[in-house]
């Protein structure tokens, strides 16, 4: 695909319909905490509910068309040198790069505005083998297996954690 | 419970045996509690200062130690010399449980701490059954507490590079944990 197509913007209440379209679909929300969505209704409200005023979160478009996002939580006190991604994508588009192509894209805008933030991390279902590549091919660095670290839809996991430093990222 | 004070960590030193108990912190143990969180050495790799005051102690006894979800003294002859914690998660993270301690200087180096963590270790997954992980997080430069987990059983997960800001400097730490369904010396 032409990367030129992929980008990053804030959601829309009028990203409503396609977003439904991949958050309605649980394969994509599998290893989210997010409840599948169940209406175009819902997926309003969440986009005005949760989406829009959320401190740092991105619609991954293809074409400026919604088809997965990007989240960011940054931690506070001795936390603060500390971020958490999260991404999902579109079913269709899944194993074409374009999740690496958008966290690659999401890391430089990252540590531009958090300006305390050393350290973007992530941590991924160990059987979620797919999101272990989309942040290996985006420059991150695998640290350790964390054994039965949370539950997650009523199961105990284990996760990888996977970090890339703002000293990583070349200019 | 008895720890031996080994030749090989005490420097040649007369073996003796030292009866370690745990028990809850009280007001009364204020001036013990200076001992350790008023010394520089023992704060270095704590994530709060080091105490300046009886005020600020007895502050904290009575509003953070005292109502924690689980938090002992390490005592010998029922005198204070360090503490020790279990700090529950909530939610979806209720399965773990953050682990914490601190000893006076004058006490390093003699298996305390170790034994202390065997202690807790084989009462804390009976005493909260939804327990499955007890984990610390060690700073990279703080060998003393890696060597403590290490002999107390728990596994070395991963290097988390500058994982937090402790005193200023963020830092290299690294991730322990234990399971209840690891085999471990009670």
């Amino acid at each position: 695909m032409d990367p030129s197509r992929i980008t990053l913007r804030k959601f829309r209440p009028t990203d409503a319909d396609d977003l439904f379209s991949w958050a309605g679909d649980d394969q994509v929300t599998r290893y989210l905490r997010w409840k599948t969505l169940e209406s175009k209704q819902e997926a309003l409200t969440f986009i005005e509910e949760v989406c829009m005023p959320h401190p740092w979160r991105r619609s991954i478009c293809i074409d400026d068309c919604s088809v997965g996002f990007i989240s960011v939580f940054s931690g506070s006190g001795e936390d603060r040198c500390r971020a958490d991604i999260g991404y999902a994508v579109a079913v269709e588009f899944w194993g074409q790069g374009i999740a690496s192509k958008a966290v690659e894209m999401a890391i430089p805008q990252v540590f531009q505005d958090f300006p305390e933030l050393v350290r973007l991390q992530a941590y991924v279902d160990v059987e979620n083998k797919a999101s272990h590549r989309v942040l290996e091919k985006a420059g991150f660095s695998k640290e350790g297996l964390l054994r039965k670290y949370f539950y997650l839809k009523g199961r105990i996991k284990d996760l990888v954690v996977y970090s890339i430093l703002s000293k990583d990222e070349s200019i | 419970m008895s720890v031996n004070l080994d030749k090989s960590e005490g420097e040649g030193r007369v073996q003796e045996s030292l009866e370690i108990t745990l028990r809850p912190i009280e007001l009364s143990d204020v001036d013990d509690f200076m001992v350790w969180a008023a010394d520089d050495k023992v704060t270095r790799f704590c994530l709060w200062d080091t105490y300046t005051s009886k005020e600020q102690a007895l502050n904290y006894i009575k509003n953070c130690a005292i109502p924690h979800p689980w938090l002992r003294v390490i005592c010998i002859e029922n005198c204070a010399i360090g503490a020790i914690s279990v700090t529950p998660g909530s939610g979806f993270d209720r399965c773990r449980g953050e682990l914490g301690y601190v000893l006076s200087y004058n006490y390093w180096g003699k298996g305390i701490v170790t034994r202390a963590v065997q202690m807790v270790a084989s009462t804390i997954f009976k005493e909260w059954p939804y327990l499955e992980r007890l984990q610390a997080i060690v700073a990279t430069d703080n060998n003393g507490s890696q060597r403590v987990l290490e002999k107390a059983g728990f596994q070395l997960e991963g290097l988390l590079r500058k994982y937090r800001v402790i005193k200023g400097k963020t830092k290299d730490e690294v991730m322990f944990s234990l399971l209840s369904t690891d085999n471990f010396l009670v």
